[in-house]
C-alpha cells in the first residue's frame, strides 16, 4: 500500500535487527511493512519440482499460520511457492531483491509482487531504485535474506544453488538451518540431503517446522481456524479419501459442500482452507 | 439388347441405389461407361472384361454403353464390377436378366469377387427395400447380420452367374456371424489407484460428457481414455449399421462390431481428416468415424488452434457437412469427446520429482492453444497425476463398471431423474458467491444429473451436487 520507497539506514528505528548481526550491515530500501519479530528463510532451487511447490507452499502457509514472516527472495520456483504460500493465508511475507526495490524480477511475478505489498508484507533491497537484476547481485542478497531471519529452511535443492549460499551464510551466522531430505537419486534434492550430512537439522514437514521453531523463536501465536481435515498447507484432490477416510464419491462431496460454503478455495491443483 | 441390374452407393453415412444399366449396340467392339465414373470405376472396363472371358463366357464384341444412374452422382471404387459385369452378360443374352438384387463386388482378372467397402451398403439397401443382395463370400457372413437382409455369397463370377441361372429366391442366404464384444483395448481392473479420474471417466461413459484430462506424461491419461469404449453400453443394432456404414465410405471395415469406435487422430491431422473431405466423393473425417464413439484428442494442446475449433460445430450439431466438388454430403458426428493434454510443454509442470524447465510465459502461451469456447465444451476436467507406489488394491473391472453405466443410462434416458429443491438452493448459493458462472452452473447440474442416475436416485440430491462441484476444475 505504501507507494514511495523509504531508505532505512543502518540501526535507524525500523532497521531489521538481524541484520546488524552481519560484518558490514548494509542501508536498505523498504516498500511496506517490516514485523519486529524475525522472520523464518523459505530457500530453494528455482527449478522447483511438484514436489518442492507443494512444500514451500506448505512451509509458507504453515509459517504465516503461526504467526511468522516468511522471507524469501521472488525467485522462480520454490521462492514464489513460499511467498504464495503465506500470501494465500493473508500471512505477512517479506520478499528480497536482488535488483533495485521497484524492479521486479522476474517480470512474472508482478502478481506476487503486489500481493506481498497489498497484504501489509513488505519489500526489501540494498541497491536504490531502478538497479537492474544483475546475476552478481543474488548472492549478495542471499546473505540479507540470511541475516533477516530466525531460521533457514531449504526445501529442495541441486548440489549448487543460491539456496546452499543462504543456508551457509545463515549457520556462520548461527542460524539453525532447516532442511526437507528427500531420494538420495533426485537431483533436487542433493543439496539438501547434503546439507542433512553436514550438520543441517532434517525437517519431515511444515508441522515438524513450527515444533522445531517454538523451541528456536520462541512460541507462536497461531492463527485458530475451524478444523476441517485439510491441512493448513493444503491437499491435493486425490489425498481427501485418505484424509477424511470417506470413498472417493462422498470425498467429492464433502469437498464440494465445502467450496461452496466458502471454507476452502482452489489454488491450483490444491484444496486451501480458508 | 438392355439390361440392368442394382448395385450401391455410399453418400454420407447412408446407402444410395444406383442402377447400372447396361446396352449392348450393334457397332463395332467398344466399352463406354458414364454416370459421373472415378477412375477406380472407369478401370471397371478392363477388370470386366478379363473377368468374363477368364471365368469361360464369352464377352461381346461389340459396343456396350454402361449408365450408373443417377447419373449426377459421383460414384467411386471398384464395387461396382460385379454389378456391371452381370449387366453386360445379361444385355448380351448369355444370361437370364438379374431381376431384383443388389449386386456388390471387385471383380478380380481370373474371376474371382473381392468384397470392398460397399458390402455393408449391399445389406442394408437389401433390408430397406426387401430384395436379396449379391456380395462377395468373404464378408457375407458379417454383412447378413444387418437385421432385415437377405445376403448371398459368391466367390466368383460364374457362381454368380450360376446362382442367377437357377433362381435367387430358390436359394438359401448366407447365415450371420456376429463378432464378439472383445476388450481389445484392456480392461479398467488393469489401472491401479486414480480413483478421481476412474470415477471421472464413469461419469462421462453415463451420461456422454465430454471429459478433459490433464497431467505429466506417464500418468495414464491415455490408458484411462482407452478404457472407455470398454465401460460405455455395447450399440445396439440400428447403430451398428449406422457406424458401419460411416466407416465404409472411409474406406474402413469394421463389420458389425458393437464396441463403440474410438478414434485417435494424430495432431498433425488436416482438418479435411477431421471434419471430412474427400476429392470428388465426401468422405468422413475423424468426428463422424467417432459416431456413438469416442474421440480421442492425445496431446490437444499441440493441435493447431484453428483445427480444434471447427469441431464446435459437429460438437454441437452432432453433424457434419461436407462439401466437395461435385456432391455435398452430411456425416453424422454425434462423439464422445475426451483429450488429455500435458500441463506444460515440457510436460513436467507439477511433478513430483522432476523439475519443470518452462518459463511461465510459454505455459500461458500453450494453455491458450485450446480455445475458450472449445474448454467450455468439458463438463469435467480432471487431472491426472504419476502414481509414486504401486499404491490401491485390486481395482473394479470394466465389467463392474460397465453394468452400472448401462443402468445409468437407461434411467438418463427414460428422462425421470428430477432436481431436488435442495440441489437448486445449493446452486444458487454457489452462484451468489461467485464460486460458479452461470455457465457453470449449467455443466454441475448436468453432472449431478449423471451422478445422481449412476447412484440409482430419480433425485439429484444436495450430495450429487457438491460431487459434481468436486470434478469440475480449471485448465
Amino acid at each position: 500500500m505504501v507507494s514511495e520507497p523509504r531508505r532505512v539506514p543502518v540501526g535507524s528505528d525500523g532497521y531489521p535487527v538481524g541484520l546488524l548481526d552481519l560484518e558490514e550491515p548494509p542501508p536498505i530500501w523498504l516498500l511496506g511493512a517490516l514485523m519486529e519479530r524475525p522472520g523464518i528463510a523459505v530457500v530453494g532451487t528455482r527449478r522447483a519440482t511438484r514436489y518442492g511447490i507443494d512444500l514451500a507452499e506448505r512451509f509458507g502457509s504453515v509459517i504465516g499460520l503461526s504467526g511468522w514472516t516468511t522471507v524469501s527472495g521472488l525467485a522462480r520456483g520454490v521462492d514464489t511457492a513460499a511467498h504464495r504460500g503465506c500470501l494465500r493465508i493473508s500471512g505477512h511475507a517479506v520478499a528480497v531483491l536482488g535488483s533495485g526495490i521497484d524492479v521486479c524480477y522476474p517480470a512474472e511475478n508482478s502478481g506476487v509482487y503486489a500481493d506481498i505489498l497489498d497484504g501489509g508484507g513488505a519489500i526489501v533491497s540494498e541497491y536504490a531504485p531502478g538497479t537492474p537484476p544483475d546475476r552478481w547481485r543474488f548472492p549478495a542478497r542471499n546473505r540479507l535474506i540470511a541475516a533477516m531471519s530466525a531460521a533457514i529452511v531449504v526445501v529442495e535443492s541441486a548440489s549448487t544453488g543460491g539456496a546452499l549460499i543462504t543456508a551457509r551464510l545463515g549457520a556462520e551466522l548461527g542460524r539453525p538451518v532447516f532442511v526437507v531430505p528427500g531420494d538420495v537419486d533426485r537431483e533436487m534434492s542433493e543439496g539438501c540431503n547434503r546439507l542433512i550430512r553436514d550438520g543441517a537439522h532434517p525437517v519431515l514437514g511444515a508441522e515438524d517446522l513450527v515444533e522445531e521453531l517454538g523451541l528456536v523463536v520462541g512460541p507462536p501465536a497461531p492463527v485458530t481456524r475451524p478444523d476441517i481435515g485439510i491441512p493448513a498447507g493444503g491437499a491435493q484432490i486425490g489425498e481427501l479419501p485418505s484424509l477424511w477416510s470417506l470413498s472417493i464419491t462422498e470425498s467429492l462431496a464433502k469437498l464440494g459442500r465445502l467450496e461452496i460454503e466458502g471454507r476452502v478455495k482452489r489454488v491450483g491443483d490444491f484444496i486451501v482452507p480458508i | 439388347m438392355y439390361a440392368a441390374t442394382t448395385s450401391v452407393a455410399l453418400v454420407g453415412g447412408d446407402v444410395r441405389p444406383v442402377e447400372v444399366q447396361v446396352h449392348v449396340g450393334r457397332q463395332s467392339e467398344q466399352f463406354k461407361l458414364s454416370g459421373l465414373p472415378d477412375t477406380a470405376v472407369r478401370e471397371a472396363k478392363d477388370r470386366v472384361r478379363a473377368a468374363v472371358m477368364s471365368s469361360g463366357i464369352r464377352f461381346p464384341n461389340r459396343t456396350v454403353t454402361v449408365n450408373l444412374a443417377p447419373a449426377h452422382l459421383p460414384k467411386s471404387g471398384t464395387d461396382f464390377d460385379l454389378a456391371i459385369a452381370l449387366g453386360v452378360l445379361a444385355a448380351s443374352k448369355e444370361i437370364p436378366q438379374p431381376g431384383r438384387a443388389v449386386v456388390v463386388g471387385e471383380l478380380a482378372l481370373d474371376g474371382s469377387v473381392r468384397s470392398g467397402p460397399s458390402t455393408i451398403g449391399a445389406a442394408v439397401l437389401s433390408a430397406r427395400i426387401g430384395i436379396p443382395c449379391l456380395v462377395g463370400r468373404s464378408m457375407a457372413g458379417e454383412v447378413a447380420a444387418v437385421p432385415g437382409s437377405r445376403v448371398h455369397g459368391v466367390a466368383s463370377l460364374s457362381e454368380a452367374v450360376e446362382i442367377l441361372r437357377s433362381g435367387l429366391d430358390e436359394v438359401m442366404g448366407v447365415d450371420p456371424s456376429r463378432p464378439d464384444l472383445e476388450d481389445a483395448d484392456g480392461d479398467l481392473a488393469e489401472i491401479r489407484g486414480q480413483a478421481v479420474a476412474r470415477r471421472a471417466l464413469e461419469i462421462a461413459a453415463a451420461g456422454g460428457h465430454h471429459l478433459f484430462l490433464h497431467g505429466p506424461p506417464g500418468g495414464g491419461k491415455t490408458m484411462l481414455a482407452r478404457r472407455l469404449p470398454g465401460i460405455l453400453p455395447p450399440l445396439d443394432d440400428a447403430a451398428a449399421v449406422e457406424v458401419a456404414l460411416i466407416h465404409a465410405a472411409a474406406g474402413l471395415d469394421r463389420g458389425l462390431s458393437r464396441r463403440r469406435p474410438f478414434r485417435s487422430p494424430h495432431h498433425t491431422a488436416s482438418r479435411a481428416a477431421l471434419i471430412g473431405g474427400g476429392s470428388g466423393v465426401a468422405v468422413p473425417g475423424e468426428v463422424s468415424l467417432a459416431h456413438r464413439g469416442i474421440l480421442f484428442l492425445d496431446e490437444m494442446a499441440e493441435f493447431p488452434r484453428g483445427n480444434l475449433d471447427t469441431l464446435r460445430q459437429p460438437l454441437e450439431d452432432g453433424a457434419v457437412t461436407v462439401a466437395r466438388r461435385g456432391m455435398t454430403a452430411t456425416f453424422p458426428s454425434s462423439f464422445h469427446l475426451v483429450a488429455a493434454s500435458n500441463p506444460c510443454p515440457c510436460g513436467y509442470l507439477g511433478d513430483h520429482r522432476r523439475p519443470c524447465d518452462c518459463r511461465p510465459a510459454a505455459v500461458a502461451r500453450y494453455r491458450r492453444r485450446v480455445s475458450g469456447p472449445l474448454i467450455d465444451r468439458f463438463d469435467m476436467v480432471v487431472k491426472v497425476d504419476r502414481l509414486e507406489s504401486m499404491e490401491g488394491g485390486e481395482s473394479e473391472s470394466s465389467q463392474q463398471v460397465r453394468s452400472r453405466v448401462t443402468a445409468a443410462s437407461t434411467l438418463l434416458a427414460s428422462g425421470s431423474v428430477e432436481q431436488h429443491r435442495g440441489a437448486l438452493s445449493l446452486l444458487e448459493a454457489a452462484l451468489a458467491n461467485q464460486i460458479l458462472t452461470a455457465r457453470g452452473v449449467v455443466r454441475v447440474r448436468r453432472v449431478a444429473t449423471t451422478i445422481a442416475a449412476l447412484a440409482g436416485s430419480e433425485v439429484v440430491d444436495e450430495g450429487h451436487v457438491s460431487e459434481a462441484m468436486a470434478l469440475r476444475a480449471e485448465w
